[in-house]
Order: structure tokens, then sequence, then C-alpha cells
């Protein structure tokens, strides 16, 4: 297992590495500068700029130079858009927005998910059953961008409730809305991944033995059915962490939050090198770390499981 | 009831209420778009647009940042609230020479920076010289350049000088064309009477003492500066002897000869003494007063920025010379600015406190408005599907603005390099039906805002007239049909070698759509339109990477018809490779008139020259749209929308609110 964990570390520096130079190669081949506005600067101004920011330089010295400084320092330099804020500081204050965001919405859509997944399971085609899998369905085909400002409406603009849009610190009713958005469609999910996981293991023999025994539903369910019609929801984790980073940038974008995701975007609209990079790596390095945690995780619940 | 009864009866219940919310929405009666509560502390929330460059005045030309360096920084002059034209600020009063190539400013003796320092004038001596350095790389350098040698320095060239007699070569030599010296490089002499308003302000110095005044700061630099311009190379060695090649009586002239870059020093700013300040400009500039306004003349701290580098503008460095100090500062989040206790006009400002909150999207920014957690939003915020609804309110601002909007065209290819075709595009929109489509703008003809600028005779172009249109295309080679159900057709114009590029914006698709109707009605030619992303529009446009039109709009940087007519000046990179050196000589020669009036002529005469040249078609003057608050008093809906913020108060009284927009009109 250690041997593992320490393989799949090692592999992850020549990854990242990859996806810079690949992310750096894109924005060169990208139009378009940082600078550009709708009266053109006059030639003088714009060397002085290219200047400041070695954007004169040949492209196989930018190259080197960015490479250099990520691999010796972790440095990825400073923003081209905003003078003198370096790219560590801006990841390292976005950040805790877009986690908080990100975490507190998947922990919603496990707990509801998995409880609405496993009752139904339970009560298989009963009301509630299928009231939660017609709610789950629609909360897969609503996409989040749609969703969001409809809860803006009736919840902000109608009923003058909760605030539209903006931060307001950790904790705070700002963090209603985007939580909601982001969550509904993995809350769907993970009900219908729970709901299959648990009916398969519900039928097993071991659940038999456990009930014949005379566990109490509550024991049968949370000791022993639980862990093993959870494999499905696990494995699923992996992939959905990825789609919850994409899935932030929007909510971020909806309800103005200053977040990883949204600086990505505005970094990108702004042709901002650096810090493009700084969030790619810093992204790349975040999944390919949770991937080996869920691994992990897979490992743990599912002895069956064995890595070498 | 059934299961699939019980499901439907859900959805019908769901949208129900969906229904009877929008309704809700939309059919409000009340005054006021959305809550009207003033905030509990005197304190003001503006979105401002995007999260900025830079707080650094010198280097940003953003629409975002301009209001945030008017509220941190001040400068010599400030823009009056209602006019936009120059009101005394950090300078106590001002004198202009015969023909306003000179200036003198007094600067207050109480001016303080934040942290307390005093501000005088070799304070705004290093703040323009550093706002011209090369390390600064301002955006915005290129309005200094009426500055004596403030151009040349900026560009980094480089002056020429005889090593033995140490004179300096001189520009009029090796250029026919360069204009006369105006008073401020004549050389000094007091008996003209460069400065015949200085008796009228000095009574007592009017007989013996006119004498005295004019001579006490003659210094060495102001004798300097009355010397005719020098002349200038690039200081890039490639260029330079490109130039030197093209012209060998100027190769011979510079042979053994050294080569003296242009410092800081040599730019034409002087402090005479800690409260004297005098710029000797390079050609005459009626308009120059009002331009220091602008945040590139704002004042910036010497020992910060000379101790910090590019971090001096970080929370904990920080120093201001402006009505607020920051407080806090959190990117993309919002930044809270206090009231200076330290300014001279602390006494004047009304506000505790300025937040700045950074967004770009218009409805979010509208939504937040509306449950009233801002209290004002930025121009041009109001989404175009949306201003049937707000323009009924009384919290709706509109006026007239100092911009435009145009289609540019790349006259370097056919079909469009044959001006009748140009001018066929012109005659088929019909601006009125225009205007009356995008419901806050007025229809234009000419390349300057219609009624803006007071006493300019602005040129009238050509009028809707298809049927001239159909008729210049058929002169061009390119006849147009008219078909039996009355619609017309053109198969010879080469549809495939024209379109139209736009930036990706709802409100930009409308109008290209809209355009292309246009001429499919009055000219049977179904244009294409092409959407890019902004950075590459731009990158397109500039390069001329694009064939036929494409979308263009320019805001006033300062109130004077040249900041449009000034687009055209330069070739190449205007959009459009239209260039012509006439036009650039119409505009040096208006610039150098110092009769206001006469100026103001033969400028009209050359946008006339601009517009029957047609490199762009105009469209219209756009106006200004936005919403406050009613309880937000002193902040006007002027041309610019700029607002000098220690004027802004919240009014708790609802009687004396703002019902409907305040009038600009001086009381």
């Amino acid at each position: 297992m250690l041997r593992f964990i320490v393989r799949r570390l090692l592999v992850t520096i020549p990854t990242i590495l990859v996806v810079i130079t690949i992310t750096w190669g894109l924005i060169k081949l990208a139009p378009g500068n940082f600078y550009s506005g709708e009266k053109r600067l006059p030639p003088a101004i714009e060397k002085a700029i290219r200047e400041k920011y070695g954007l004169d330089k040949p492209w196989y010295q930018q190259y080197g130079k960015t490479i250099w400084g990520i691999v010796r320092h972790g440095d990825f330099g400073t923003s081209l858009r905003y003078e003198g804020q370096s790219v560590n500081a801006i990841i390292r204050r976005s950040l805790p927005v877009s986690a908080a965001v990100g975490i507190l919405a998947y922990l919603l859509a496990l707990i509801v998910g998995v409880a609405a997944g496993s009752i139904a399971a339970l009560k298989q085609n009963s009301r509630w059953d299928y009231t939660s899998m017609t709610l789950a369905m629609l909360g897969i085909s609503v996409p989040n961008f749609v969703l969001g400002p409809i809860l803006v409406l009736v919840f902000s603009l109608t009923l003058y409730w909760l605030p539209p849009s903006r931060w307001g610190g950790f904790p705070s009713r700002n963090l209603i809305l985007p939580v909601l958005t982001l969550s509904a469609i993995y809350m769907a999910y993970i009900a219908r991944l729970a709901r299959a996981g648990m009916l398969e293991v519900l039928r097993s023999d071991y659940i038999r033995t456990a009930r014949a025994k005379g566990l109490s539903e509550k024991d049968v369910l949370i000791k022993h059915a639980l862990r093993g019609g959870l494999m499905p929801v696990v494995s699923y984790t992996g992939p959905a962490l990825a789609f919850l980073l994409t899935g932030t940038v929007v909510v971020e974008r909806i309800f103005a939050l200053p977040g990883l995701g949204n600086y990505f975007i505005q970094a990108s609209l702004n042709r901002d090198e650096p810090l493009i990079i700084g969030i790619v790596a810093f992204i790349a390095i975040t999944l390919l770390l949770m991937n080996l945690l869920v691994d992990i995780a897979y490992a743990y619940l599912d002895p069956r499981v064995r890595y070498h | 009831m059934s299961k699939q009864k019980q499901i439907g009866m859900l959805f019908l219940l769901a949208s129900i209420t969906f229904a009877a919310l929008s309704c809700n929405v939309a059919s409000s009666n009340e005054q006021f778009f959305g809550k009207t509560t003033p905030p509990e502390r005197n304190i003001f929330r503006y979105v401002t647009g995007d999260e900025p460059e830079s707080l650094d005045p010198a280097i940003s030309n953003g629409q975002p940042e301009a209001r945030i360096y008017m509220a941190m920084f001040e400068g010599l002059v400030e823009y009056d609230a209602k006019t936009l034209g120059p009101q005394p600020a950090l300078a106590e009063r001002w004198e202009a020479n015969n023909d306003s190539s000179e200036f003198k400013f007094y600067p207050r003796h109480n001016g303080r920076f934040s942290n307390g320092d005093p501000i005088d004038a070799t304070d705004f001596v290093y703040s323009f010289r550093r706002a011209l350095a090369k390390e600064t790389a301002s955006r915005n350098a290129y309005l200094s350049y009426y500055i004596k040698y403030a151009q040349a320095f900026n560009e980094q060239k480089v002056f020429v000088r005889d090593p033995q007699t140490g004179q300096f070569l001189l520009a009029k030599d090796f250029d026919a064309e360069t204009p006369p010296e105006p008073l401020s490089g004549s050389p000094f002499d007091p008996a003209k009477g460069e400065y015949p308003r200085a008796a009228e302000q000095h009574p007592a110095s009017a007989e013996q003492g006119a004498q005295h005044f004019i001579y006490e700061d003659n210094t060495e630099f102001h004798k300097q500066m009355h010397t005719p311009l020098r002349l200038t190379l690039p200081g890039d060695a490639k260029a330079r002897n490109k130039a030197l090649d093209a012209d060998p009586k100027l190769k011979a002239a510079v042979a053994g000869k050294e080569l003296v870059p242009v410092k800081a020093e040599d730019i034409g700013v002087e402090a005479i003494d800690k409260y004297t300040l005098r710029i000797s400009l390079v050609q005459p500039g009626p308009f120059f007063v009002g331009l220091l306004a602008h945040q590139l003349y704002r004042v910036v701290p010497r020992k910060v920025i000379e101790k910090y580098g590019s971090q001096w503008t970080q929370q904990q460095n920080i120093v201001t010379s402006g009505p607020f100090k920051m407080k806090t500062w959190r990117p993309y989040d919002k930044l809270v600015l206090e009231r200076d206790p330290m300014n001279w006009d602390a006494a004047s400002v009304k506000l505790d406190e300025i937040h700045f909150y950074p967004m770009s999207d218009n409805p979010t920014i509208m939504n937040l408005y509306k449950v009233g957690e801002i209290d004002a939003v930025l121009n041009h915020t109001v989404p175009n599907a949306w201003l049937e609804v707000v323009r009924t309110k009384q919290d709706y601002m509109d006026g007239a603005e100092a911009s435009i909007n145009y289609l540019l065209m790349n006259v370097t290819q056919p079909p469009m390099n044959d001006v009748r075709v140009r001018k066929a595009f012109n005659f088929a929109i019909d601006k009125k039906a225009w205007a009356q489509w995008r419901k806050i703008v007025k229809p234009l003809t000419a390349f300057t805002p219609e009624g803006i600028f007071p006493g300019y005779p602005q040129p009238k172009g050509d009028q809707f007239n298809p049927e001239e249109g159909r008729r210049l295309l058929g002169e061009a080679g390119y006849p147009v049909i008219k078909k039996p159900d009355g619609s017309y057709s053109c198969p010879k114009f080469p549809v495939d070698q024209v379109e139209y590029i736009y930036n990706t914006q709802e409100s930009n698709k409308a109008m290209a759509e809209w355009m292309q109707a246009q001429w499919k009605q009055n000219l049977g030619i179904t244009i294409s339109l092409r959407n890019m992303e902004w950075r590459t529009f731009l990158n397109a446009r500039a390069k001329l990477e694009y064939k036929g039109f494409s979308r263009g709009a320019w805001g006033a940087d300062y109130m004077d018809p040249f900041t449009f007519l000034s687009l055209f000046y330069t070739g190449g990179e205007n959009g459009t490779g239209w260039v012509d050196p006439k036009y650039v000589a119409m505009l040096d020669d208006a610039n150098r008139t110092p009769d206001p009036k006469k100026r103001f002529e033969l400028l009209a005469q050359a946008e006339k020259y601009l517009i029957d040249a047609q490199p762009m078609i105009p469209l219209d003057t756009a106006a200004v749209n936005f919403v406050k608050k009613p309880y937000v008093k002193g902040m006007y809906p002027n041309a610019g929308s700029l607002y000098p913020w220690k004027y802004v108060y919240i009014e708790r009284d609802p009687s004396k609110w703002d019902y409907g927009s305040p009038s600009l009109t001086a009381d």
C-alpha cells in the first residue's frame, strides 16, 4: 500500500509539469494580450509595457524563466493584470472561499443524498421512493446556471430573505444560495447511486444473516449495509470533485464570489499568463491528490481491493 | 389518487407559484426600482465595474479604476460635479500666458498626504515625471504629450548635441512642417507682455511690480524652456539608423555629434518654489487645465513609492492624497475607503466611508441594487431588456454623455476601399430608427457627441437616403436590382469579402442583427456576422484582420472635441487602416490656434473632412444610463459619469430626496 502511494505521488510531479507546459503553450497561442483596450496604445508605451513584463524576450527564454521560478521556488510569479499582486497570494486568498462553498456543497449533497437514497432503497416502490427519485431527475437535468438565478429570484428578489450575491465571510447568509445551487446536481446523483448500491447490498446473503440473527433494522443498515452500499458513491467522489471544481466556477460567477473559479475566468479573459498557470497547476495538484485519497478510501471500505 | 396524478399536481402547483412570483416582480408599481432604505451608517456603497487593475493612478486607463482614483488621489484641479470643468483642488489658483502655452499653478499650503506629510509643488513635479517614466508603463502617458519633451522622455528619445559648442540641434532645421513656436518656446521678452493678465491679478505689482513679477522667476530652466524645440531621435539604434538613412541631410548633421538621452528633468514642469508650479507646453493648449483633473496628473507619495516600489499600493503600505484613504482592501470582494482627516478639505467631505464592490455581470449588479445592498451602480449597467421597466422609475438617471458609437471599416481591402461603397452603406442606415430602437441614444451623423461641447459648430454628415446608397453602389460596379416583390438584391456584391465583427455580448448581437437587417432591406445585401471574445476582437480590429465592418465606441478622455478626432490622428492602428496627412495637418493647425472660437471652427472643418472620407459609419451619441437611490445626493449624471466624491452625501429626510434625475444646470 505504501509503495502504491509513493509511486502515485512521484508520478504527480511530471504530470503537473506537462500540464503547465501545455497551458503555457495554449496561452501563448491565444490572440490578444492583457493590456489592450478600445484605443490602441502608442507603440512606445506598448514597448515599455512588454519590456516591463519580459514579454519581449524569445519564447524559450520566457518558458525557461516561468518553469525555473515554479520548480526552484514554487513561485508562480506576479499577476500581469493586477499590479504588484503575486499569484501565490491570490491563490492563498481565494482558496478558502472556493473551498468553503465546495466542501459545504459536497457535504450537504452527501448527507441528504445518502439519506434520501438509503430510505428510498429501504422503502422501495413506495411514495417516498418515487418522489425522491423524480426530484433527483429534476436535480440532474436542471443546470446550475438556471437553478441559481431561479433561487435568487425567489428567495432574494421577491421574498427579500437572502442576499442575491457577494461574499459575506464565513459563516454567513451569503453562503446559503451558492451552496444550494452547487449541491443540487450532486445531491441528485448521490441519491440515485446510494439507492442503487443499497438495493444491491440489501439483497445479499450477509444482510439476510444479520436480519436472521435478530439485529434491529437500524443496526442492519448502519453497521453492515452502508459500508458496502456506499461503494458507488465513493467511486463517484473522484470525478465528482473534478466537476465540483468546474461547477464552482459557474456558481462563483453567478454569485460574484471572490474564489478561485472567478479568478480563473477573469485571468483567462485577461490573458493573465502567470495567474492562469498558477490556478491550473493548483487545480491539477488538488485533483491528483483527491483521486489518490479516494483510491485509499476505496481500499479501506472494500477489503477485497488490494493495491500493488 | 394515482401516483401520476400526484406528480402532476405537484408540477401544477409549482408552475402556478413561479408564475405568481414572476408576475409580482414584473408589474411592480413602486416609484423606485427596489428597496429605498438608506444604510444605517453614513456610508456609500457603489459598484465600480471590474476589479481594478491597479490602485496606482498613473498606470491604468480603465473605467472602473477612474472613480476609485478620484476618491483616493487628488490633483491640481478637480472635475466640477455638474459641468466637469476644472475646479481648484490642491491648486488654489492658476494663471495662463497669452496663448495658453505656459501655466503657473499655486498649490495650497495646507495640502497633506494621508500620513500627514505636506504636499507641495515638488511632489507634483515628481508625480508627473514618474507617470512618464518607462518603468511605470502608464497606459495614459499620451495625455501628457502636450507638455514640452514629455513625449520624447516617455518614448526614450535622444537629443543631438554638438560636443564642442554644447548646442543642440533644433527640430525646425530638419522638418519644414515644424509648427511655429508658441510663446512658451519663444525667447523670453518681458516687453512682449507674455503674462498681461498677471498685471490684472497683481495690481500692486502692476507698475514697477510688473517687471519685478516677471523677472523674479525667470529661472535657468525657464530660459531653457524658452528656446526653440530641440530635435529628438529614437533612442533605439535600429530605429534611429532607419530614420537617419531616410534623410541624408539629417544624417550629415548628426555625424560627429553626441546623443544625449532625454531625462525626466527635461520635461517642461518646474517647481519654482515650494508653492509655485510652472508647466510649459509644446503647443498652445486652451483645454489643458481641464485635462489636469485626469488621474494621470494626480499627486502620489514619493517617499512611499521609492521605499516599496510596485508594492506601494498594498494595504499595509499605501499613502493617498485624496479626500478618502484606504481602510481595507480585499480584492474581488470590496475596497473600503474612509474619510481622510489630513485632507485639506476634510471639512467638506460628507461621507464617513465609501465601499467599492468590483463586479462585472450587469443583471447581478442590478439585483444587488434592487435588494438595497448597494446605493448606486456604474454607468451603462441597466441591461437593454430591462429599460422598459427601469426607465419609468424615479431613480433612473439619464443625461447626455460624452461618448459615441460607430462602425469602423477596413478600408485597405476591396470592396470597402472604394469610398462610394462606404458611403452607400452609411446612407442605408436609418440612424433615427436606430435611436428609437435602442431607446437611450440620439442619432449621430458626425464623429463628436452632439450637444456636449458648448459653442462647437458640429458639422452634419449624410442623412438617411437609401436611394442615394443604391445609386452609389451601382456607380461603384455593384448595381442593386429591385425585385418584383419590392425587395432588393445585389448579386454582384462580393458578400464573401465582407463581414461584421463584434465582441460577444447580448446587446452587441442585437445591434449587429439590426444593422444586418437594415442593409438587407435597403441594399439587398446580407452581411454575415461574426462574434468573438473581447481581447480577440480588439486584436483582430487593431491588426486589421477582419473584412468589412467592426463595432466601435469611444468616451471622452477630457472635455474637448479633440479627444474624439484624435482617434484618427495616427494611421494603421485605429482599426480602419485609414490615414491622411491632410487631416493630421488640419488638426495640428487647429490646436495651434490660440483663439478658442477659431480653434473650434478649424476642428469642425477637420471633422467634416473626416466624415466625408468615411472610414467609419457614425451611429449615435450615447446617453448616461444608470440607477442611484433617491437618498444619494450630490451625485449628478454628468457627461463623463465622473463624481467628485466629497460632495456626495446620504439624505435621510424623504422630502429632500432626488425624485428623477437631478438637474445639471448650475444653481
